[in-house]
């Protein structure tokens, strides 16, 4: 098929996951009539209903609320949270209800949220963040984040499909990368990919960084150094095998994403390399990412989050250990 | 009739202890199920507690106004019937945290789950040192038998990289060999793995970090050769290679200093006991130095066959890596065949110096004025200069000279 | 423009049951239909929870129990809204709701291994139509308006239940479901069960305003009542019940009662409300007065009353004996056996690491 954007390839996830199964609802604000803020369900009230899309009264924590009310009743629901930064509304109801749901009582919560992510855009304040940690370091929860269209639509179905619940970050400054997808291809939840193979070292990156890093190996490889992408795809649960054998080739590893370095997901992925391979070590794991302080205005976006440089130094340090 | 001892639980707020302000019932007395037992004060709340059994009270372990610990015997109970064995225990662990109104566990009931394992202390670890490698290249240097405390690191800050283990590990066992790969234009390139590959990596190493300096000298080997006559008549035919050897080990133990390292990290000359002579090996795969240890513990006959052992092992790929390892300083045969007298060796790191000899053939030498042909070589040695200054170098060079042309004992 | 004030309530057939400070009519109370045998269960009902929390407090004391959370004073709320209810209604309880979890059928014995500290959620929310407990306030009211929807969204007459407390009126998950509620048509019943007490919060100091009186605002009626007649609350559900069944929408009833008890078994109220209040409450005692009612009617006799009393001690036995035999599950199972339907590898790679670091089962 012709090359679709993110925003389409989602979007026909969803129409897909629709028509396959009757109990998927999808909700939130502004998805019904007028399609979604980034078009993102658009036409799907019309094909479907409004009994199965629809909008709902501005309230990200009952959005999520009846979320867990519907899927008692036997629903798969899709609720949209508009943007990263109103997530923190719902995050009661996401930790205390959706991710221990099952915990408590037996009975599965088969509801996936979709949060546009992610900088990079020239956004006013709380709409640039990237606040995946909260949610992998909360158990009984999936995290998934997919940096391609292709995998933007695989995910989606797989994640729509997943009993448990399944946080699903889409890149937002990515909405608009184009690409061919195969709708038949499968990807499982906790499965990462290497996006280019390299022998130097292996960036690890997920979401809108998977793009910069290959932007960084292409430009390494005129100084003749090799480096590995790999796009996890999944961070919880994290693809560990898909790192150790990239680390095996390259002994040198260097994580990737938009979030603040301190106390971001980069931390477990490092300590985890730490723990499993040790060994395999040439340099220490360094983590390229957003500053320990908020977001700043879109002025300056461009100094605080990752860019090739920022990566290629990085990597710089890591040969340098020899 | 079951005696059961109740013990005064945690009553929720973190209690270690209550005072116990009055009994509700006397020893002998009956006392039914949750009939008031006592009244006891936590912290400012007096809470009355009723009787957990049914049965005669046997004993009150505790008078009023007594502070009881949680978890220490209030009253035994004589019971009529049993019920469940099980009497409350203290909670474990309680802190004095200070009230909450959410409790925590229970410490009464069967103890939900099981102890971890007791834990089993490791065996005592070998002290690391101070030797700095990243943990792939400790990992690379124990699989390959390299003991990284004898190498020095061509790190940052003196840290040992995988290249030094890869070096150090090249006079071993052959790798694969260099491969041939595309031809375009003209060329033809040829990847370079391996031992060639290695001893790139050490020779760039040497030249850029070691400031080294060659000097020169020509002995007269006529003492040497008639000594090796009298060897071959007596049945034991010797290449030059051990008197070489026996006469460096000498002039080594007279200049104690061409037998050392420079220590980068700390400023420091590392000084080695051991007479260790790499002896520097063209085989197919390319150089390769195997070490003859403690060399200065060895007599001529010795040094002979072991060096000649070695040579072979390295010609045939067949040493193991601890016989590839370990030098303090290198002998070298630049004069094999051909033209060539001398030139100007490369030191092998982390050592200081390097004797380079060529090869012995009649020269003309002036002796009692006169010019007469004599056997003779050129000796070349290069040294660090951080460690060896020029008179130092030809102070040893002297005595080396002085050695093979007197061969002592 | 419209009125600036919408009465809500022409489609009301709550109302008219009560007087205006909430009490049930006379001709309320004796046109609701219940025989004199149902009329007796619900006293029944009352004795048993109320023997239940009396001992659960016990065994607390006793250290059998790490803390409870007594309802005591507010069992004509728990019986008399779950009997107004059909079994496949789904109940949405806050913390306190043991007494409607019995009444639903519920084990006391299991339903305490909660605060026993043996489980998260100790029965099956489906075989009981009845929720977990719910510890953050209020975030149970959107789940009970999510499920409300979802079964109009399948064309079924199921109403949901969802009750809170006077505390939980001031958070955002249920102004948000308020809403919710209102806007989506939810059948579902908002009981605030109002005991007038927030631990130590008085009602007073809560809210300035009217609880009940919200509703309208949400597009929906309220009324409040007495929430320690039984019958008053059996006839306000059951008909908010049936408006709601008929796809009339939410209907938001504030029954008045009475903490009798301490917030928890770690509180004090000594320190913080009057005992001349608790008397006031005490003599407007639910069970006190029912039982005058029914000896009225004729319809409860000393003899009924002791037997009833009897099987209060019985089940008050079996609950002390069984809750003392409960066997905790394995660690493993407890802690990693039901997060997900699909565990994860790693996930399963940590349970199995953790289950072998263990000595016994």
């Amino acid at each position: 098929m012709e090359a679709v954007t993110m925003a389409k390839a989602i979007n026909l996830s969803l129409h897909d996951a629709l028509e396959g199964d009757e109990q998927v609802l999808v909700f939130g604000e502004d998805v019904g009539t007028l399609g979604g803020v980034f078009r993102i369900t658009d036409g799907l009230q019309k094909t479907f209903g409004a009994d199965r899309v629809f909008d709902t009264p501005l309230a990200e924590s009952t959005i999520i609320g009846i979320a867990v009310g519907l899927a008692l009743r036997g629903f798969r629901p899709v609720p949209e949270i508009q943007f990263d930064g109103f997530v923190y509304s719902a995050f009661d109801q996401i930790v205390s209800h959706v991710a221990k749901y099952r915990n408590r009582s037996g009975i599965s919560m088969p509801i996936t949220i979709r949060i546009p992510f992610g900088g990079h855009i020239g956004a006013v304040e709380h709409h640039s963040e990237s606040p995946e940690a909260y949610f992998t370091h909360t158990a009984g929860l999936k995290v998934v984040a997919p940096a391609t269209p292709g995998d933007a639509y695989a995910l989606l179905r797989s994640a729509i499909a997943d009993p448990d619940p399944v946080i699903f970050f889409e890149s937002k400054a990515r909405y608009y990368m184009k690409e061919e997808i195969n709708p038949t291809l499968e990807v499982p939840i906790g499965s990462a990919r290497v996006a280019r193979e390299g022998s130097g070292a292996s960036i690890i990156a997920y979401g809108p960084t998977v793009s910069l890093a290959l932007d960084a190996a292409q430009a390494a490889e005129k100084e003749n150094i090799s480096l590995e992408v790999i796009d996890l795809r999944s961070l919880s649960p994290l693809d560990m095998p898909t790192i150790l054998a990239s680390l095996q080739k390259t002994h040198r590893a260097v994580v990737v994403h938009e979030a603040p370095v301190f106390g971001g997901f980069g931390a477990e992925i490092a300590a985890r390399i730490s723990d499993d391979g040790f060994d395999l070590l040439q340099a220490p794991v360094t983590r390229v990412g957003g500053m320990d302080a908020p977001y700043p205005p879109s002025r300056y976006e461009k100094l605080y989050l990752p860019d090739v440089d920022r990566i290629l130094e990085a990597v710089d340090i890591a040969l340098a250990y020899g | 009739m079951a005696d059961q001892t109740f013990r005064l639980p945690d009553l929720g707020e973190g209690l270690t202890e209550a005072q116990l302000v009055t009994w509700r019932v006397k020893e002998g007395g009956h006392v039914e199920v949750n009939e008031p037992l006592c009244d006891v004060e936590t912290a400012k709340a007096v809470v009355v507690i009723p009787s957990p059994w049914a049965g005669t009270i046997q004993k009150l372990h505790a008078r009023p106004g007594e502070s009881v610990a949680v978890g220490a015997a209030l009253v035994t109970i004589t019971g009529q019937g049993a019920p469940t064995p099980v009497a409350p225990r203290p909670a474990e662990a309680v802190e004095a945290t200070p009230g909450t109104l959410v409790g925590y566990g229970p410490g009464a009931g069967p103890q939900a789950g099981s102890r971890r394992r007791a834990r089993v202390a490791p065996s005592a670890q070998q002290a690391g040192g101070d030797v700095r490698a990243a943990p792939f290249v400790r990992q690379l240097a124990k699989e390959k038998g390299v003991d990284l405390a004898r190498l020095t690191g061509s790190g940052p800050d003196g840290r040992i990289t995988r290249a030094d283990v890869e070096a150090a590990t090249s006079r071993a066992t052959p790798t694969t060999p260099a491969g041939v790969a595309t031809t375009t234009d003209g060329e033809r390139r040829i990847s370079v793995v391996g031992i060639r590959k290695a001893i790139a990596r050490q020779m760039v190493r040497s030249i850029s970090t070691i400031p080294q300096f060659t000097e020169f000298a020509i002995f007269d080997a006529s003492t040497l050769m008639a000594a090796r006559e009298r060897q071959k008549t007596g049945g034991q035919s010797m290449t030059p290679l051990p008197y070489f050897i026996r006469a460096m080990v000498k002039a080594v133990r007279a200049f104690p200093m061409m037998n050392s390292s420079w220590d980068e990290s700390r400023d420091e000359i590392i000084v080695k006991e051991a007479i260790n002579v790499g002896i520097a090996v063209n085989t197919n795969q390319g150089l390769l130095v195997p070490v003859l240890r403690g060399a200065d513990q060895l007599d001529l006959v010795t040094i002979a066959a072991q060096s000649a052992r070695l040579i072979e092992g390295a010609r045939a790929g067949t040493l193991k890596p601890g016989e590839m390892t370990g030098g303090t300083i290198t002998v070298t045969n630049v004069g094999a065949s051909g033209p060539v007298e001398t030139g100007t060796p490369i030191i092998s790191p982390p050592e200081c110096c390097v004797v380079a000899f060529g090869a012995i053939k009649p020269r003309p030498m002036v002796v009692d004025g006169q010019v007469v042909a004599r056997p003779g070589a050129w000796i070349s040695i290069s040294v660090d200069h951080r460690i060896v200054d020029g008179a130092l170098a030809t102070e040893f060079l002297s005595k080396l000279v002085a050695e093979l042309e007197t061969l002592s004992a | 423009m419209a009125d600036v004030v919408r009465v809500v309530g022409t489609d009301d057939p709550v109302r008219p049951l009560f007087s205006a400070t909430g009490e049930l009519k006379a001709e309320a109370r004796s046109g609701l239909g219940l025989d004199p045998a149902a009329l007796r269960d619900l006293y029944q009902k009352m004795i048993l929870i109320r023997r239940a929390d009396q001992e659960a407090l016990n065994l607390q004391r006793q250290g059998e129990l790490g803390l409870w959370g007594q309802y005591l004073g507010q069992e004509a709320i728990h019986v008399g809204a779950v009997a107004a209810l059909e079994a496949r209604d789904w109940i949405f309880p806050s913390y306190r709701e043991f007494g409607m979890a019995m009444c639903r059928g519920v084990d006391p014995a299991e339903m305490l291994t909660w605060f026993r500290g043996l489980s998260h959620g100790p029965w099956d929310p489906r075989k009981y139509a009845f929720a977990p407990l719910a510890v953050p306030v209020a975030t149970q009211v959107p789940h009970a308006v999510g499920f409300a929807m979802g079964s109009r969204l399948r064309g079924s007459d199921d109403v949901v239940l969802g009750t809170f407390g006077d505390g939980a009126t001031s958070k955002g998950d249920w102004h948000e479901a308020m809403n919710f509620a209102g806007v989506f048509k939810a059948p579902v019943i908002l009981l605030c069960q109002n005991n007038h007490w927030a631990i130590s919060v008085p009602l007073a100091k809560q809210t300035a305003g009217s609880i009940a009186e919200r509703a309208p605002g949400y597009g929906f009626p309220g009324i409040r009542i007495d929430g320690n007649d039984v019958l008053g609350v059996f006839a306000a559900v059951r008909a908010a019940a049936e408006r709601a069944r008929r796809g009339d929408g939410p209907y938001l009833i504030e029954a008045m009662t009475y903490r009798m008890g301490a917030h928890t078994s770690s509180d004090d109220p000594t320190r913080y409300r009057l005992d001349s209040e608790l008397q006031a409450w005490s003599a407007k005692d639910p069970i006190g007065r029912y039982r005058s009612w029914l000896q009225g009617q004729g319809l409860l006799d000393d003899a009924d009353v002791a037997a009833i009393d009897r099987a209060a001690e019985s089940m008050a036995e079996q609950m002390r004996t069984r809750l003392r035999a409960a066997v905790p599950a394995p660690a493993g199972e407890a802690i990693f056996g039901r997060v997900y339907e699909r565990p994860p590898d790693p996930f399963i790679e940590e349970r199995e690491e953790f289950e072998a670091s263990l000595e016994g089962p």
